[in-house]
């Protein structure tokens, strides 16, 4: 039955790719004045150059035909080549930065959406007081404030003020120029080692879940064994030669990270209050109470967790935006993802990179959207059978 | 006979933006062990802020003002939130007003009465609660099978018997039962309220009927208390009180159910409306739909008076049915 | 007798009223209901009184001083100041707040303050005309899925689903950098882009709940057209959540117009976007350096901020109006 439904959705997002694909392709070639005449009238280009591009785009064929060749070249990863960083292929530059964006956004959206959970539950909680009007306040101004300026007021905050994280850049360049590692392959072991200690996790959960009907020893073997692979990890990164350059890219990400945090947190936070407060007046909560259940199991396992689910709906919703904010951030920080890479390429006038990212951030909001619709059938037994 | 419940005076009031909301106003009645009562009245009148005060479990705006609730020999009117926790569930159950949502959609129906017998007995193991869980839904008549199964794969009966088998689960020597069949169709609800009825005898348990169907709560209960406006207007057997029905606002509840056997009369509606609680008047509250008020009833509000043993009625011009229907005659 | 029939009569005709007026009067009644549940959000009157702040400022402030204090007379023409484009050679550039200025020069020494209110109309014309584009097409696909069902819907649907994957900013920065886009270019984009998206989903889902209220099964025994159903009944019963969306939507459309134009993509004559850009590529917002030139980005931010904050506050407070769930007792 999951697994069907599973495959409902994979095949639903399929669909939903290459309606997505076609309408970036005719939005951008079929308009009057769209990537086709850019493409030609860029003067940067010679004649001859021209004419292998028209040939290689084949803009010379019918509409349909484009459609399809376009069609095949995105699904075969062929975006073809940049303008800016001529000769590189697109999909060489989507390939390298593709993956910083998806750490970036994963961990920030990962980060907020927990405490956007936490402290929705406990403002709903504590209805009424002073810490509620306050938290919601704040909830509310980071959550309307205009993106860059927040930007600004972090970066004097935590780099001018207070100097203790570095602005700009991915990495340190005086730490990386005695060596002839490649960022890019630390960057990806970096991703690997989060993967696994996310699967680990995973697994522990699931275990413990199957195994053990008292709380406090599910909590145990989850915790400990969540405990035991962050340690190991920073054990193994410790005693490798390249951790420090490991520590580098982390140590540059933590304010974009926190920035990202910032503003998606809020969104997440005021759901979860209103759908709290609607949950608290459900009449399965007055049960749980009447049961005799201690506040702290009432709130947590009946009144959160049923709660959650339009907040996990809506959290779907706001991806786009919270990538919005992204692109934002990585520009402002110098962060080389793809939000950057969108924007540069744009000013630069570099379409087909402007196209690659634009189709691969638009894949990636459907893969994280495919990935929540997961997780919310294992949250939701109404769907799941 | 013990008292297992008893309410003296009990004021429990609503603060609204509004005003005071008078929901109980000097409710009392005993409830022994064994015994059952029934709480008749419209909607409004009060009959669940009674059952919510005796489990504590009030919204933010409602307090009780004065009185006192005794269970099992104890004031329970000021219990800390802990204290409460071990009478809830282990002492009194409940039985919810609104089955169809009193099961958390997203725990197997099982598990949520498995939890409610080891948050009262810590010392239960898992096994040995899913035991007694089976145990239960066979005694309501529920496959043990169902068990592991998700609310929104029961039907409205069945989840109504799941809730009464957690109702069981801790062995509580009350029960309340809020409307414990008004969602459910006549057959299914006949049903389950014998069955209730049985599973009441047997393990001798006390338990509260609520309801506004007066011709329901009469088969079940052996003592009836008809509310009014957040007061007990009368109290009595239930043959009693369906047959010699003595406040006027009895008497329009039984003439406002037809009767099968009985012959054909017209239904007698009661006139006017329900009564707003909020800042409820000194005199007799049903003075302005009652058809025999008087000046004195304008004027303050009735006290009891036992009219005959065991029959209570707060009313200053107790009627007698029988004469009533040979005057219209 | 006959005199009482007549006055029946003459009241019945002073009480009839030509079908408008009796539409306006039940308008204003609705109205006014829905205002004083709407004044007693307090986050709803904070955003309601910047957003008036804001038109006052926009709309009456900054004609009467450009056609005072701003105005070109020769003289200023020799120097040739501007408000909002041109030079003043007689100070240093960025100059701070002075009583010239009342919040400073920025780089090329045109007067903050006039720029910050020449932009305050057009942010909300591209905010109103945006989100109206976006409400009138959401609305009249969102009621016509709901009432029609089937292959329209399904489409309908699914496009919105897409749309609302859509990473906005992202490709509305690669189509403006693209086109040349105004602001009326833009306003249009936004509008039917997101006309497509979230709204329809929201108000299929209310326009599904009107159309199974018996009303609408009346209209239809009566003769009706679909047409006349849609726009007499339909729609008007999903306009309040329109309207709340509509708020929500002028947030996003002012948002996504800051961004664009702080990358320096929009083809336009000044913005509060564009005065951050300005200031930020004339390299004045570096890290500890952001306090010393403060006015170039603090009034503009803070303005797109607020102004953005004031529609979505609106938009909260009339959630409670629309969604009664939310209210507080």
């Amino acid at each position: 039955m999951m697994l069907k439904y599973i495959g409902n959705r994979i095949l639903q997002i399929a669909i939903l790719l290459v309606i997505y694909v076609a309408i970036v392709f005719f939005l951008l070639h079929a308009m009057p004045g769209g990537i086709k005449t850019l493409l030609i009238s860029n003067p940067k280009l010679t004649p001859q150059a021209q004419e292998a591009i028209i040939r290689a785009f084949g803009l010379n064929q019918p509409l349909w035909l484009q459609f399809v060749d376009y069609m095949k070249n995105v699904f075969t990863l062929n975006l073809g080549i940049s303008f800016s960083y001529y000769p590189t292929p697109v999909w060489n530059i989507i390939a390298e930065r593709l993956p910083r964006t998806v750490l970036l956004f994963t961990v920030a959206t990962l980060i907020a959406f927990f405490v956007g959970f936490a402290s929705g539950k406990s403002l709903a909680w504590n209805r009424g007081k002073t810490t509620e009007y306050v938290s919601t306040v704040v909830g509310i101004i980071t959550y309307t404030i205009f993106t860059p300026l927040l930007i600004f007021v972090v970066i004097w905050f935590f780099g001018s003020f207070l100097g203790i994280f570095p602005l700009n850049q991915f990495l340190n360049p005086d730490l990386w120029i005695h060596t002839r590692l490649n960022a890019q392959i630390i960057f990806l072991y970096i991703l690997m080692t989060m993967v696994i200690i996310g699967a680990v996790m995973l697994a522990s959960y699931t275990i413990a879940l199957r195994f053990s009907h008292k709380v406090i020893t599910r909590r145990m073997i989850f915790y400990l064994s969540s405990i035991i692979s962050v340690i190991f990890s920073i054990f193994f990164w410790w005693v490798s030669p390249v951790g420090i350059y490991a520590a580098d890219i982390l140590w540059h990400m933590v304010l974009p990270v926190m920035t990202v945090t910032i503003i998606s947190y809020a969104g997440t936070m005021l759901v979860m209050r209103d759908s709290m407060l609607e949950t608290i007046k459900e009449d399965f909560i007055t049960t749980a109470r009447a049961k005799g259940l201690p506040d702290k199991v009432v709130r947590d396992k009946h009144a959160a967790r049923t709660a959650m689910l339009p907040v996990v709906t809506n959290f779907v919703l706001s991806l786009g935006f919270v990538v919005s904010g992204g692109v934002i951030t990585e520009t402002l920080f110098s962060w080389p993802g793809m939000g950057m890479t969108l924007l540069d390429s744009t000013l630069a006038k570099d379409y087909p990179l402007a196209a690659g990212a634009l189709i691969f951030t638009g894949i990636f909001v459907l893969i994280a959207h495919l990935v929540v619709d997961i997780v919310y059938a294992f949250l939701d037994p109404r769907i799941r059978y | 006979m013990k008292p297992i419940l008893e309410l003296r005076n009990l004021k429990m009031y609503y603060d609204t933006q509004a005003g005071q909301v008078k929901a109980a106003d000097d409710v009392s009645f005993v409830l022994n062990e064994g015994e059952s009562i029934g709480l008749v009245g419209e909607s409004g009148c009060g009959k669940t802020s009674v059952s919510m005060s005796i489990m504590k479990l009030l919204p933010e705006n409602g307090r009780i003002i004065s009185g006192n609730i005794f269970f099992d020999g104890k004031d329970i009117v000021n219990f800390s939130d802990e204290e409460m926790n071990k009478i809830r569930w282990a002492g009194i159950a409940m039985i919810f007003q609104a089955a169809m949502n009193s099961l958390n959609p997203v725990y197997r129906v099982g598990d949520q009465i498995v939890e409610a017998i080891t948050a009262h007995e810590p010392n239960v193991t898992f096994e040995e609660a899913r035991q007694r869980v089976a145990n239960l839904y066979k005694l309501v008549g529920l496959d043990p099978e169902r068990m592991d199964n998700y609310p929104h794969e029961y039907s409205g009966g069945m989840k109504q018997r799941a809730i009464i088998a957690m109702s069981l689960a801790c062995n509580p020597k009350l029960i309340i039962a809020d409307e414990p069949t008004t969602a459910l169709d006549v057959i299914v609800q006949d049903t389950i309220l014998r069955e209730l009825e049985k599973v009441q005898k047997k393990l001798n348990m006390s338990m509260i009927y609520i309801s506004h169907d007066i011709a329901v709560i009469a088969e079940v209960a052996s003592r009836i208390a008809i509310m009014y406006a957040g007061k007990i207007v009368e109290m009595s057997d239930s043959v009693v009180i369906f047959k010699r029905p003595a406040h006027p606002y009895a008497i329009g509840l039984m003439s406002s159910f037809p009767s099968i056997r009985g012959e054909k009369k017209e239904l007698v509606t009661i006139p006017g409306e329900p009564p707003n609680l909020l800042n409820a008047p000194d005199h007799c509250r049903f003075a302005p739909r009652c058809p025999f008020a008087t000046d004195e009833c304008w004027k303050q509000t009735p006290s009891y008076s036992e009219i005959e043993s065991n029959h209570f009625v707060a009313c200053f011009h107790p009627q007698n049915l029988k004469k009533l229907v040979n005057m219209n005659a | 007798m006959a005199d009482n029939t007549n006055m029946t009569v003459k009241s019945v005709e002073v009480k009839l009223e030509s079908p408008f007026s009796i539409k306006v009067r039940l308008l204003w009644r609705a109205f006014k209901e829905n205002w004083n549940i709407f004044s007693k959000s307090k986050i709803g009157m904070i955003g309601l009184y910047i957003v008036i702040i804001f038109a006052v400022a926009g709309f009456i402030v900054y004609p009467i001083l450009a056609d005072t204090v701003w105005k070109t007379t020769s003289l200023n023409a020799m120097v040739s100041y501007n408000p909002v484009t041109g030079y003043d050679f007689l100070q240093n550039n960025p100059a701070p707040p002075s009583w010239a200025h009342l919040l400073g020069t920025d780089p090329l020494g045109r007067d903050v303050l006039a720029q910050l209110l020449y932009s305050t109309p057009r942010e909300f014309m591209l905010g109103i005309v945006a989100a109206l584009i976006t409400v009138v097409i959401g609305t009249l696909i969102g009621t016509v899925a709901a009432y029609f069902g089937g292959a329209i819907d399904t489409f309908f649907m699914r496009l919105a689903d897409i749309v609302l994957l859509f990473p906005f900013i992202p490709f509305l920065i690669v189509i403006s950098g693209m086109m040349q886009v105004d602001l009326l270019t833009l306003a249009l984009i936004i509008g039917l882009l997101s006309g497509f998206g979230g709204i329809t989903i929201v108000l299929r889902s209310q326009g599904l709940i009107i159309k199974s209220r018996p009303f609408i099964e009346s209209a239809k025994v009566s003769g009706a057209s679909d047409a006349y159903i849609i726009v007499n009944h339909i729609i008007p019963n999903v306009m309040p959540l329109s309207f709340l969306y509509m708020m929500f939507n002028v947030t996003g459309a002012i948002f996504s117009e800051a961004v664009l134009s702080f990358f320096g993509l929009l083809n336009i004559k000044m913005s509060w976007g564009l005065m951050i850009y300005t200031a930020d590529t004339a390299g004045y917002i570096i890290g500890s350096n952001i306090w010393n030139y403060w006015w170039l980005w603090l009034p503009s931010g803070a303005s797109i901020t607020l102004l953005c904050g004031a529609f979505y506050f609106i938009g909260r407070g009339l959630d409670e109006v629309v969604n009664p769930r939310l209210r507080k007792r």
